[in-house]
Parts: C-alpha cells; sequence; structure tokens
C-alpha cells in the first residue's frame, strides 16, 4: 500500500499549527529569551564609515572599565583566504565572505561593518565598552551603486579580486564581482527583424527582509571547549559549519540548538552575530548573549536584498509570440562579491517559450552591507522589468495581456532558459484559471481616482539539497519525529501531517521535533522553497522504514509473516487468518524493552518542484500625491499539492505583502558618504495592516513527477510577480510606465508629471 | 542609580528592584523574566513589545519602568486565564494568524484592548488597531479574520 493509492486524509488539510499554542502564549522561545546563569551581554562595535582602512585598533580602555570581561577584533579569529570553500549550499560556499562579514580585517567595507565586540556583565556596561574602543581609520572613498561603482575611475573596492566568467580578452566593469551569460540562438537578429520591440530599464533600490526578530544568539563553552550555540537561524548545519570555520574549531565539537526564528526570508543563512558570541563566551568563560538593535540590523549588521539595474529588450512577431528577450541584470553585491544572477536571468524569462536568448549577468560591489538573500533572490527586481517589457508589448500590439502570456506560455517539455526540457509545470492551467476568475474577468469598477488592474507571471527554481528525519516510537505506539531542518514556515505541522498519513494517525498523535545538530541528521538550509518539498520526502521515508521494522515485530506477536500483515489505522492485521491484529499502543508495550525502533529518512537531489504563478493587481492613483491604493490582489499560484492549504496561504499572503511594501515603499536610501538615511521602522517602511487588503489566494495543484504527494516549492514565487503586477496596473491606471522602484508617491507623481509635460 | 518600582503585573502586586534607566520592556523581559513580550525595535515602531498599561496599549519599550510605580500592566502572559486561551488567542491559531510568532503577542494585547472598548468591530477598526503593530509574515489577512472571528464568538456568548 502506498500513500497515492489511497485517498490523503491528514495531507491537504487546513489545519492550525501544531505549535500555535506556544505562539499565542507568547511561549515560544527565541534566543533572545534565554538565560544562562552568569549570562554576559555581548556587543559589536561598528564603523561609522562605509570604506576605510583600520589603522589601529585599542581596546584597552575598554578593558579596563569595571564589568568588561573581554573584547575582540578580527585578530581573535583565524585569517580565512578568498575561495576557502565549505559544503554549504548547492554548489559550495566561500567561507572567506561570511568571515569579512562577520568581522572587518584591515578594512571596513560598509557602513555598519563590524569592528569589534565586547562582552560585560550587563548591557549597559557592553554598551558603554563598544565607545571605549578605540579605532584609528584611514578613510577610502565610498562607491555608494552600481553607476558609480562602474565608472572608469571608480575606487576599487578589492583590487585583489578576478571576476569570474569574462571572456577573454574582455576588461570587466571596475568593482565587477563576476558574469554569467545564458545564450542560445541569435538574439540580434531575432531582435532586429521583430515587428515589435519593447525596452524595459529600471533600477532596483536595495530592500531589507525585514524580520521582525532582530538577529540574536546565546553561545556558552564548557571546560572541555565543547561550544553550544543557541540560535535563530534558517539552518542549524550550515550555522555550525560556517562558526567552525571561521572560529578554527572541530565542527564536531560545536552543538547548534536552533530555537524560534522570528522571521528570515533568506537574511538568516549567513552568520552574523553567532562566531563573535562564541569567541567571546571562549575568552570570558561566561554564556554570552547578543542581541542586535534594529539600527545594527539596517544599518550593516545584515545583509539586504539586492539593488538591481536591469534592461530587457523583448521583441515579437505580429501575433505577439515572443522571438526574442535580450536581458541584462545588473545586481549590487554590497561590500563583497559573488551574488548569483543565473536564477534571476532565468527567473525573468523562464515563464516564455523563446528560441532566441541572451541574458548576461553582473554582480557589482558598492560599499553598502553585503546582499544576502531574500525571498526568490533577484526574482521581483528582473519581474519587475521583464513583465511590465511584456505588458507594453501586449498594449503596442493591442493584444489582451492574459492572451498574449498565453501565447507564450512555458509548458512541460519546453525548452527552459538553459536549455533543459521543463519539468511538469502548470502554468497554462493557472492562466485558464485567471480567464475564468472575478479577479480577472470581471471588469474594474471605475472610482474617483483612476483606476488601473495588472497582470504579471512569476517563476522560480528553488533548490532540492538534503534533508533529514528519523522516526522513533513511544512507549505508546506514537511516533515521534525528528527532523535536521528548522521550522521557518510551519514546517513541524506539515510534517506532522506527513506523518500523520503514513501511519494512518491523526495529527495529534505525532510529535514533531526540530532537532539539534547532535542529534538531528544532516539537513541544508531552510530556504530555496526546499524544505516542504524534500522533508516530507524524508519524513515518508522514515515513516516506512518504522512501519517495516514494526511489522517484523508484529508479526512475531501475530505468529505470521510480515508479508501476511496489513497495516491500516495504527493497527497491523493478519490478512489471511480471519482478522487478528495488533495496534501501535499494545505492540510498543509489549515490545517496548526488545530494542528501539529508529526510522530513518534521507532525501537528496529529490527533483525541482519549480514555482510559477500569475498576479492579479487592483489599484487606484491619485495623480495629485502619487499616492498609490491596493485595492484588490489575486495570486494564484501552482504549488504541486498544498500539504496544509492555511500553511500555504500564509506564505503566499506573506509574500505579496513583501512583494508590496518593496513595490511601493520600502527601498534603503544612502547618502554619498554611505549614510543610511532611513535605518528605522518608521523611515523604512514596511506595509501596516492599513496598507493592505486582504491578499486572495486561488492555489493550483501540478503534482511533482517523482516526488512524494508530488509537493512543489511554495514560497518563494509569490514576490516575484508583485511590483510587476503593480507597475502594469499603475501604467492602465494612469499611462507612466514606472521604471523605479519602489513606485514612491514621490516618483509616481513626478512620472505622472512627466508625462503631462 | 537603582530604584524600588512597585506595580501590578496580571494582577499580581510586586516590588522590582531596577536601574533608573530600564524600560518598562526591560523589566518584564530581564528583571520578570516574562520573554513573551517581544523586542523588535525599541523605537516604538514595530508593537511587538506592546502591554496594556493600566488597560491601555503601549509599547513598553517607550515606558521607563519607574513610570510604571502604582499601576496595573497586563503582558501577554496574563491574557490566558487559567491555561484558557482568550479568544483572540483561540481564533488566532485556528485562522493561521501566527505564523513566526515574534509580533504574535503585541498583535494579542492590541486585538483584547480593541475588543475590551469595542465589542464589534468593523474590518477597518481591527485594521487601523493592529496598524501599530508590524507583521511581516502574514499579510493581515488571516490575523484580521482572527480578531473579526473572536469578536463574533463575544457576541455570541454575551
Amino acid at each position: 500500500m502506498t500513500a497515492s493509492e489511497t485517498p490523503l486524509k491528514v495531507i491537504g488539510k487546513r489545519l492550525p499549527r501544531v505549535d500555535a499554542g506556544e505562539r499565542v502564549t507568547g511561549r515560544a522561545v527565541y534566543p533572545a529569551d534565554l538565560t544562562r546563569a552568569r549570562l554576559a551581554a555581548g556587543r559589536i562595535k561598528r564603523s561609522p564609515h562605509a570604506h576605510a582602512r583600520i589603522v589601529r585598533i585599542d581596546a584597552s580602555k575598554a578593558l579596563a572599565l569595571p564589568g568588561v570581561l573581554a573584547a575582540v577584533t578580527a585578530a581573535d579569529f583565524p585569517v580565512i583566504a578568498p575561495g576557502t570553500i565549505i559544503p554549504f549550499g548547492e554548489t559550495g560556499s566561500d567561507a572567506w565572505i561570511s568571515a569579512v562579514t562577520v568581522m572587518a580585517r584591515d578594512r571596513v567595507l560598509w557602513r555598519g561593518h563590524p569592528v569589534a565586540a565586547v562582552a560585560a556583565v550587563d548591557a549597559y556596561t557592553a554598551a558603554k565598552a563598544i565607545e571605549l574602543i578605540d579605532v584609528e581609520y584611514e578613510l577610502l572613498p565610498p562607491v555608494m551603486d552600481i553607476v558609480a561603482a562602474t565608472a572608469a575611475d571608480a575606487p576599487v573596492i578589492h583590487s585583489e579580486h578576478k571576476p569570474k566568467g569574462f571572456d577573454a580578452g574582455a576588461t570587466a566593469p571596475r568593482n565587477a564581482g563576476g558574469r554569467t551569460l545564458i545564450e542560445r540562438g541569435t538574439t540580434a537578429t531575432a531582435l532586429a527583424s521583430a515587428k515589435m520591440v519593447t525596452e524595459m530599464n529600471v533600477v532596483v533600490d536595495t530592500a531589507h527582509q525585514g524580520y521582525i526578530e532582530p538577529h540574536a544568539c546565546v553561545a556558552e563553552a564548557d571546560a572541555t571547549g565543547f561550544v553550544t550555540l543557541w540560535a535563530s537561524t534558517q539552518g542549524a548545519f550550515t550555522t555550525e559549519i560556517q562558526t567552525a570555520v571561521l572560529l578554527g574549531l572541530p565542527q564536531s565539537q560545536i552543538k547548534v540548538i536552533p530555537l524560534e526564528l522570528g522571521g528570515a526570508f533568506g537574511g538568516k543563512i549567513t552568520v552574523h552575530v553567532e562566531p563573535i558570541a562564541v569567541k567571546l563566551a571562549q575568552l570570558c568563560g561566561r554564556a554570552v548573549k547578543i542581541v542586535t538593535t534594529r539600527e545594527e540590523v539596517l544599518g550593516g549588521g545584515s545583509g539586504p536584498g539586492a539593488a538591481a539595474r536591469i534592461g530587457v529588450r523583448v521583441g515579437a512577431d505580429g501575433d505577439g509570440r515572443i522571438t526574442a528577450i535580450d536581458g541584462h541584470y545588473v545586481l549590487d553585491t554590497g561590500g563583497l562579491p559573488g551574488t548569483p544572477t543565473t536564477l534571476v536571468m532565468q527567473a525573468s524569462a523562464a515563464p516564455y517559450q523563446c528560441a532566441n536568448l541572451r541574458l548576461e549577468g553582473l554582480d557589482i560591489m558598492t560599499n553598502k552591507p553585503r546582499t544576502e538573500a531574500y525571498r526568490g533572490p533577484g526574482g521581483i527586481q528582473a519581474a519587475f522589468a521583464m513583465e511590465q517589457a511584456v505588458d507594453e508589448l501586449a498594449l503596442k500590439l493591442k493584444i489582451d495581456p492574459l492572451e498574449m502570456r498565453r501565447r507564450n506560455a512555458a509548458v512541460t517539455g519546453s525548452t527552459m532558459p538553459i536549455g533543459t526540457p521543463f519539468p511538469s509545470i502548470g502554468l497554462t492551467t493557472i492562466i485558464d484559471r485567471v480567464a475564468a476568475h472575478p479577479s480577472w474577468s470581471e471588469p474594474l469598477k471605475p472610482g474617483k481616482l483612476p483606476r488601473g488592474r495588472g497582470l504579471s507571471l512569476g517563476y522560480w527554481r528553488g533548490t532540492s539539497m538534503t534533508s533529514a528525519a528519523h522516526v522513533t516510537m513511544s512507549g505508546d505506539g506514537r511516533p515521534m519525529v525528528v527532523m535536521g531542518a528548522v521550522d521557518i514556515s510551519g514546517t513541524r505541522t506539515t510534517m506532522a501531517q506527513v506523518a500523520a498519513e503514513e501511519f494512518g494517525l491523526s495529527i495529534d498523535d505525532v510529535h514533531v521535533e526540530t532537532g539539534d545538530t547532535k542529534n538531528a541528521g544532516y539537513t541544508d538550509v531552510s530556504a530555496g522553497s526546499r524544505v516542504g518539498r524534500t522533508m516530507a520526502a524524508a519524513v515518508s521515508e522514515a515513516c516506512r522504514d518504522a512501519l517495516a521494522q514494526l511489522a517484523q515485530r508484529a508479526a512475531e506477536k501475530l505468529q505470521c509473516t510480515a508479508a501476511d500483515l496489513t497495516y491500516a489505522a495504527g493497527a497491523f492485521r493478519v490478512a489471511s487468518k480471519g482478522g487478528a491484529a495488533i495496534n501501535l499502543h499494545d505492540l510498543m508495550r509489549a515490545t517496548l524493552t526488545e530494542g528501539a525502533i529508529i526510522g530513518r529518512g534521507v532525501s537528496t537531489k529529490l527533483p525541482l518542484g519549480v514555482e510559477v504563478a500569475a498576479h492579479v493587481c487592483d489599484l487606484e492613483v491619485d495623480p495629485e500625491t502619487g499616492h498609490v491604493t491596493i485595492l484588490r490582489y489575486t495570486a494564484f499560484q501552482d504549488v504541486g499539492r498544498a500539504l496544509n492549504p492555511a500553511a500555504v496561504e500564509g506564505q503566499i499572503e506573506g509574500s505579496v505583502a513583501q512583494g508590496l511594501g518593496w513595490a511601493l515603499t520600502e527601498g534603503f536610501v544612502y547618502a554619498a558618504d554611505g549614510r543610511l538615511l532611513n535605518a528605522s521602522l518608521l523611515d523604512y517602511r514596511m506595509p501596516t495592516a492599513l496598507d493592505l487588503p486582504t491578499i486572495d489566494c486561488v492555489l493550483l495543484e501540478t503534482p511533482v513527477p517523482g516526488v512524494p504527494y508530488g509537493v512543489r516549492g511554495v514560497a518563494e514565487v509569490p514576490i516575484v510577480p508583485v511590483a510587476a503586477a503593480v507597475g502594469n496596473a499603475i501604467r492602465r491606471a494612469v499611462g507612466v510606465r514606472m521604471t523605479e522602484m519602489p513606485m514612491t508617491p514621490e516618483r509616481v507623481r513626478a512620472a505622472i508629471r512627466k508625462q503631462s509635460g | 542609580m537603582k530604584s524600588i518600582v512597585a506595580l501590578q503585573v496580571n494582577g499580581e502586586p510586586l516590588e522590582a528592584l531596577v536601574d533608573t534607566r530600564d524600560t518598562l520592556l526591560a523589566l518584564l523581559r530581564d528583571g520578570l523574566q516574562m520573554t513573551g513580550t517581544k523586542e523588535g525595535c525599541s523605537n516604538g515602531n514595530c508593537g511587538s513589545c506592546t502591554v496594556l498599561l493600566d488597560g491601555q496599549p503601549v509599547c513598553a519599550c517607550l515606558v521607563l519602568a519607574v513610570e510604571a510605580q502604582g499601576r496595573g500592566v497586563t503582558t501577554i502572559e496574563g491574557v490566558a486565564t487559567n491555561n484558557k486561551l482568550h479568544p483572540v488567542q483561540q481564533a488566532l491559531m485556528e485562522t493561521g494568524g501566527a505564523q513566526c510568532g515574534f509580533c504574535t503577542p503585541g498583535v494579542v494585547l492590541s486585538a483584547v484592548a480593541l475588543l475590551e472598548r469595542n465589542a464589534h468591530p468593523t474590518e477597518q477598526d481591527i485594521r487601523y488597531a493592529i496598524a501599530g503593530n508590524i507583521c511581516r509574515c502574514t499579510g493581515y489577512g488571516k490575523i484580521v479574520e482572527a480578531v473579526k472571528l473572536a469578536s463574533d464568538r463575544q457576541e455570541i456568548r454575551s
């Protein structure tokens, strides 16, 4: 019997989170909530300059302050050379990037870059102590955006860096991190002969993931040197390896215990405070807690999403068939190279079947905090260019924008930008659903102010990597699941549903724990839309392994062979002998002391669960103020199979809200000297409950073959189309094409003024 | 400088020795180990530290501990009585209005205060009442739905 042959009883149900009770009562524990005996307060001293050489750091006055227990600088950490690749992510990761992000060595690369840290008996003393650390800087000229950084005479941030991906003999732009090219067909020729070509050049400001929990951790080292680190992280194991390598410790000597994390969205993959807290704990012999402030988080203490300059030219024939896409994607990688551009380029072109592609991606270094992942990283920026270009094509060719998409939509087996056939996708099914849905089929009612409706598609590839879980049986016959992933998206709940389904039990009969790095199997980060799909595979395998072991025991008790048994709803039954049966409770009571049942499940390199979506946005523009009001927003998405529709909607609604924030108000504003001018949640304006309508979600289910239950990635693609849907709606409301993001009232108003001359 | 503050927290009178620089938030979290109240920005911008001070929602990061002298504070730890969840908490669980959970305690207190003063809030009333609580996970829809559900249930009971 396999689950796919029987109707699902628990998977697919709209169930409350198993840990919701802890959350609504404030009992869920995040690192900042943890206390230990003689807990010391750690605090980080940060650079006031965006670019400078560190001439000298003197912590002696700080160390002389009563109550100060330890101080560290880069000199206390091993030197990690560029190119020190550690197994982390799909293709490995450069530990030098993590090391320089955590603590500046010799040079500061952005304002807010850590230069030193202290541990003290309390937070007041620690705050005073970092003021007493004397740092002498030799100022270097900062470069604050892509244009300035690539100017012919721009200061070079990393002169030793050799950018990869440039053709032999070609000169890389100044401050280039690297280049990627995806090319097929004859794009230039196809564009020249296209019936219609549209061009969109967009500029996107840096934006922050905006998790409400600032980075925090607690570290403790025991007398033998064994380190325990309580962390708020997207990956316990990836935090462990980064911390170990950055401190020169054996990985086996660190245990990372992931506590609850108060939002992450890509921003809690790279370590920030963790190695510093461990070092301070080692030096002072006490547990050390570091809790960052909001100003630290926004102002250089974390890695925001990438600013970008993206230009696309899209050509079509008279029937609206896209014949060529020429895209140039430049991402601002901040003070360190290596922001990947490949997925961004793919995300932008992938929804369309197109024979001629030339997609070129560059990452450019600036003196901003190092760019890190933010939910489908780069996707919203790329779609902002591409989906507006396609919309403009539809307008010029007088084709309905949904019909335009239908004529060009990628289908299962059509060629992806990277040249391989598309795995199963339901884009055309989504387009059909949009056509039939009132959010599209019913005309937008006019209001006092101009209104418009925008449509946009989104694609995100996601990743798989590896996930592990094991299942033991409690003495009362209930399965206990330990997984190696943290829970950032309701994973405990969806995995409890998977285990309950496999065991034929109720979700209340299953217990799921997020393990630590010493009691769970190696699992990659909770990122890249990979956890639900790959952990479901691991949990399902572990449950089946446990059930096979249980069947052997049941066979002994029932004096038959395991092959004679059927299993359903928590009981083994002899098929051929008139139905003698034993349930899991009685079986475990009878055999508890005969050795543990441990079911093992590991999923590695599972087929991708590519995500596709279409969004429809109705909005109103006040031409006087430039203010945009979102009236209605509907997100259509192929989710493969919704393990828990409430959880899936939660991911989509949250994604859209973040997307609308970046689309309309969220952007870092930097002064020329590198100061962030809006480093607070008042000035960096994220959407409140008054800024958004309730987001409507329409879930479609095209299962992914080869993946248990057909689960698809869910949580990244719903941010991808948002800004373009808004841009397209503004275009149809007031006739202006927005090229800057966020589309703040000032920018919208200016665009309207410019148009009306 | 240290000072003794006498106040009621969740109905219990207590005295606490505080640094005069301490915020009410620091007193609750570090002094009393009531860590359900969260610190997200320390500037009154995110609402994660919302508590009720004499029944009114305030950001505990903007109140000094010494200002709480003689006053009554309700925190998330005091919202459920005898382990029985408040209808707002129950509804948030059911609708999926709590995701990462970090903003949730503040949202609960803002919603509880709303229902105390307005048992029949409209959607706009609810959105206005929680506009000071930034949630980055949910997009607010399931939170608004939960507060509405809680108010409907209160209506049935009364």
